[in-house]
C-alpha cells in the first residue's frame, strides 16, 4: 500500500465548495446547537462565493449537509424564482452534483429565506434558515460581548420591557417579523426574519432547523419537537399577521401568508407568499394531478 | 397558470451577469498584466483586504470586477477559501525587513535614519492633462544618493523601550503553528491580540480610516504620533517537510507604530498590513491605540471598530438590501395598520 492510493488526485475544489475542515467545524457546531436548543454557537464562517448577508450562513450549513442524492430546495421569501433563490440553488447543484426541486413535499434540504413552507416539513427533512441577524437582543443591546452575558444569565428583562413599551404605546407588540420566542424554556432566539405566521410552525415540529448566520458567525438550532414560545404576556396573546382571511387572486387558495400587491386604483390585490404552493394549487384546480401536502395552517387557522 | 408566467429568475440572472461583463469586454492576459503594472497600490489594497498575496491573482480580480473593489476583495477571500494551508512561515522581526520607507514623526532624527523612499507626500498634484492630448509623462530619473540607505533597521520602539520612555508587550511565544487564525476561528471578544491585529490588517480602508479619523478629530481618548511608518519588503521563511529552511519569496508590507503619552510613559498602537497602504496603517493603529479603555459602544471600543471595518461583510449586508423583503415588509404593514385601527377605535366617542 502507498500513500498515493490513500490520497485522492488534487482537485481545484472540494466536493461542495467548502474544505474537509470547514465542513467538520460546521458539523461539530450543529450538533453542539441541536445540543443546546436555540443557543448561539460561533463559528468561523469562511468566505463563499457570494456577498456576506445573501445567504452565506445557510449556504455553508447547506454545503457541508448536502451529497450527490440530497434533494434541495431554496426559498427566497417564499419563492423559488427568485433571482437569489435561483442563483444559490444553482450553486449548490454546481458544486454537489445534487437534484433540485421546487416542491416541497420532494425536498430533503430546505434552504429558506425568510419563509416556512406551507405544506408541513417531515422527520426526514431539514430546513435551513439564512438569519441576517441572530442576535434577539440587538435592538436593546447592541453590543455582542455584553448581549453573550446577558444569555449565559437568561437575562431577558430588556426585553419583555421593549414589549411591554410597545402594547402601552401602541396597544400591541409592535415587532414584525422576527419576532423573539423562546426555545426550549431556556434561551431566547430570533427565527430569522419569518413573519410571525410562520412562528408557531416551529413549535413542536417535526423537522429539524438549523439557522445560520454567515456574516454574523452564529449557528443555532431548533431540534424536532421542541418547544418554541413567541414572547408573549399572559394577557396579551400572540397575533399572527391578520391573513387568514385573504384569498389568492391568482390561485383562489385562501388562508394563507399573502404578498399585498398594491393597484393601480389604489386597491390591493394578494397572492400566495409560498410561490410554489400557489402554483400547485393552479395546477391542481386546472385539473392536473397534483400532490397537495397537510398544511400547517387550516382555514386561516394554526390548530392548537 | 399565472404564477408561471413570472417564473425568469434564472434567465434574468444570467443575462444581467452578461450584461455586466459585456460592458468590460473580453479579459485577456495582456489586460491583467496592464492592470498589475499600472496600479500596484490599487493591487496591494486589495491583497491587504482579502489577506492574499498574490499580485497576478489580484490584478486578475480586479480586471474580472472592473475595479469594484469589494466585489475584488471578495472573488479573492472565497478564492482562499479552497485553498489549503501548506505551511506557516517564520516569524518576521522589524529589524529584519527590507525597508525602502521609513519616516518617523515622533524624532528628527532616529537610528538608522529616515528614509523617505516612494511617495507623493510632498508633490504637487496637478493633472497632467497633457496626457490626453497625446503628449507622454515620462518621469525623470531618479539621482542615486551617495551612500546607499541601510537595507535594515532598527525598531524606534526598541531605543524607547531602552530609554525607559515605553513599555514593550511582552514577547510572545507562541509556536507560529499555535497562532490563531481569524479565516478559521470566529471572532470573539475580548479579542485575542492576533485577531486583533489580523482584522485590522484586513480591514477594509475607507471604514478604517472613517473610524481611525474620527478618533483623530477628538472622538478618541488619544492623540497618535507617528512613532514609526515603514514600507518594506518581508523575507517569507518556509520549512521543507525534509527540514531545511528556505525562502519562498518576498512580499511588500507595511506597518505604522503610533504612540500618545499615557502618564509617565507612551502608550503604543500598532498596525501592519500586507501590500504598501499607509494611510490605513496609520489609521488603524490609531484605532489600536485608543482602544485600551475605550468606554463599550464608542467607535473606538475594539467590538466597534473590528465589526464594522470588516468590509466584506459591511459591503455585503449593504447590497442585501437590494433583495426583496416583502415577507418582513408585509408583516411590519400588518403590525402597523392593526396599531392604527385600534387608535381610531379608541379615539371615537362613545355612543
Amino acid at each position: 500500500m502507498s500513500l498515493k492510493s490513500l490520497t485522492r488526485d488534487w482537485e481545484a475544489m472540494s466536493y461542495g465548495f467548502l474544505d474537509a475542515s470547514a465542513k467538520r467545524e460546521i458539523r461539530r457546531k450543529m450538533i453542539k446547537a441541536v445540543a443546546v436548543p436555540g443557543c448561539q454557537m460561533p463559528y468561523a464562517s469562511r468566505e463563499v462565493p457570494m456577498a456576506r448577508g445573501w445567504g452565506t450562513g445557510g449556504l455553508q450549513v447547506s454545503l457541508t449537509l448536502i451529497n450527490p442524492k440530497t434533494r434541495v430546495k431554496v426559498i427566497d421569501q417564499g419563492a423559488d424564482d427568485s433571482v437569489n433563490a435561483a442563483s444559490i440553488r444553482r450553486f449548490l447543484a454546481r458544486v454537489s452534483g445534487a437534484p433540485t426541486t421546487l416542491d416541497t413535499l420532494e425536498a430533503d434540504l430546505i434552504q429558506s429565506r425568510h419563509r416556512i413552507p406551507e405544506e408541513k416539513l417531515r422527520e426526514d427533512q431539514v430546513l435551513v434558515l439564512q438569519v441576517p441577524n441572530p442576535e434577539p437582543l440587538r435592538p436593546v443591546q447592541p453590543n455582542m460581548s455584553v448581549a453573550r452575558q446577558m444569555h449565559a444569565d437568561a437575562d431577558y428583562g430588556r426585553m419583555w420591557l421593549q414589549l411591554y413599551e410597545q402594547i402601552v404605546r401602541s396597544g400591541r407588540v409592535m415587532q414584525g417579523a422576527s419576532y423573539p420566542s423562546m426555545v426550549n424554556g431556556r434561551h431566547v432566539m430570533t427565527p430569522s426574519p419569518i413573519p410571525r405566521w410562520d412562528v408557531p410552525k416551529l413549535h413542536m415540529a417535526r423537522h429539524l432547523t438549523i439557522l445560520s448566520a454567515g456574516r454574523e458567525k452564529r449557528i443555532f438550532a431548533v431540534p424536532p419537537y421542541t418547544r418554541v414560545e413567541p414572547l408573549v404576556f399572559d394577557d396579551v396573546p400572540y397575533k399572527v399577521e391578520e391573513h387568514g382571511a385573504l384569498t389568492c387572486s391568482r390561485s383562489g387558495a385562501k388562508g394563507f401568508f399573502m404578498n399585498e400587491i398594491p393597484q393601480d386604483d389604489g386597491s390591493s390585490k394578494y397572492e400566495i407568499s409560498d410561490s410554489e404552493y400557489g402554483v400547485k394549487t393552479i395546477r391542481h384546480a386546472d385539473g392536473e394531478e397534483v400532490r397537495l401536502g397537510e398544511t400547517w395552517y387550516r382555514n386561516g387557522e394554526m390548530p392548537a | 397558470m399565472a404564477y408561471v408566467a413570472t417564473r425568469g429568475g434564472e434567465r434574468a440572472i444570467e443575462q444581467a451577469e452578461r450584461l455586466f461583463r459585456s460592458e468590460l469586454g473580453e479579459i485577456a492576459p495582456e489586460r491583467v498584466a496592464e492592470v498589475k503594472s499600472a496600479l500596484p497600490y490599487l493591487i496591494d489594497r486589495v491583497m491587504g483586504e482579502a489577506s492574499l498575496y498574490d499580485e497576478d491573482l489580484a490584478a486578475l480580480a480586479l480586471a474580472q470586477t472592473g475595479g469594484e473593489m469589494f466585489e475584488a476583495v471578495l472573488l479573492l477571500r472565497a478564492w482562499r477559501t479552497t485553498q489549503p494551508r501548506m505551511q506557516v512561515a517564520r516569524p518576521v522581526g522589524q529589524e529584519a525587513l527590507f525597508t525602502h520607507r521609513r519616516i518617523s514623526a515622533a524624532f528628527k532624527d532616529i537610528p538608522g535614519g529616515q528614509v523617505l523612499g516612494p511617495t507623493l507626500d510632498y508633490s504637487h498634484r496637478v493633472l497632467a492633462t497633457a496626457v490626453l492630448e497625446g503628449e507622454t509623462c515620462a518621469p525623470a530619473p531618479v539621482d542615486p544618493a551617495a551612500e546607499p540607505s541601510p537595507a535594515f533597521q532598527p525598531s524606534v520602539a526598541a531605543w524607547q523601550a531602552d530609554n525607559g520612555l515605553v513599555d514593550l508587550p511582552p514577547r510572545d511565544e507562541t509556536a507560529p503553528e499555535d497562532i490563531p487564525d481569524v479565516t478559521r476561528e470566529p471572532l470573539l471578544f475580548p479579542a485575542k491580540r492576533a485577531h486583533t491585529l489580523q482584522s485590522l490588517a484586513r480591514a477594509e480602508t475607507g471604514g478604517a480610516l472613517a473610524l481611525g479619523y474620527a478618533a483623530m478629530r477628538g472622538y478618541g481618548q488619544a492623540h497618535p504620533t507617528v512613532n514609526e511608518l515603514r514600507l518594506s519588503e518581508a523575507e517569507i521563511v518556509v520549512k521543507h517537510p525534509k527540514g531545511t529552511e528556505f525562502s519562498a519569496g518576498r512580499v511588500k508590507v507595511s506597518q505604522a507604530e503610533v504612540v500618545s503619552k499615557k502618564g509617565e510613559k507612551l502608550d503604543l498602537g500598532f498596525a501592519a498590513t500586507l501590500g504598501w497602504n499607509e494611510v490605513k496603517c496609520i489609521a488603524a493603529a490609531t484605532l489600536d491605540l485608543n482602544s485600551k479603555g475605550a468606554p463599550k459602544g464608542a467607535p473606538t471600543e475594539e467590538e466597534f471598530f473590528l465589526y464594522h471595518t470588516e468590509g466584506v461583510e459591511s459591503s455585503g449586508f449593504c447590497i442585501h438590501f437590494k433583495l426583496p423583503h416583502y415577507v418582513t415588509f408585509q408583516s411590519s404593514l400588518d403590525a402597523m395598520r392593526d396599531a392604527n385601527s385600534k387608535r381610531k377605535k379608541a379615539q371615537e366617542p362613545a355612543q
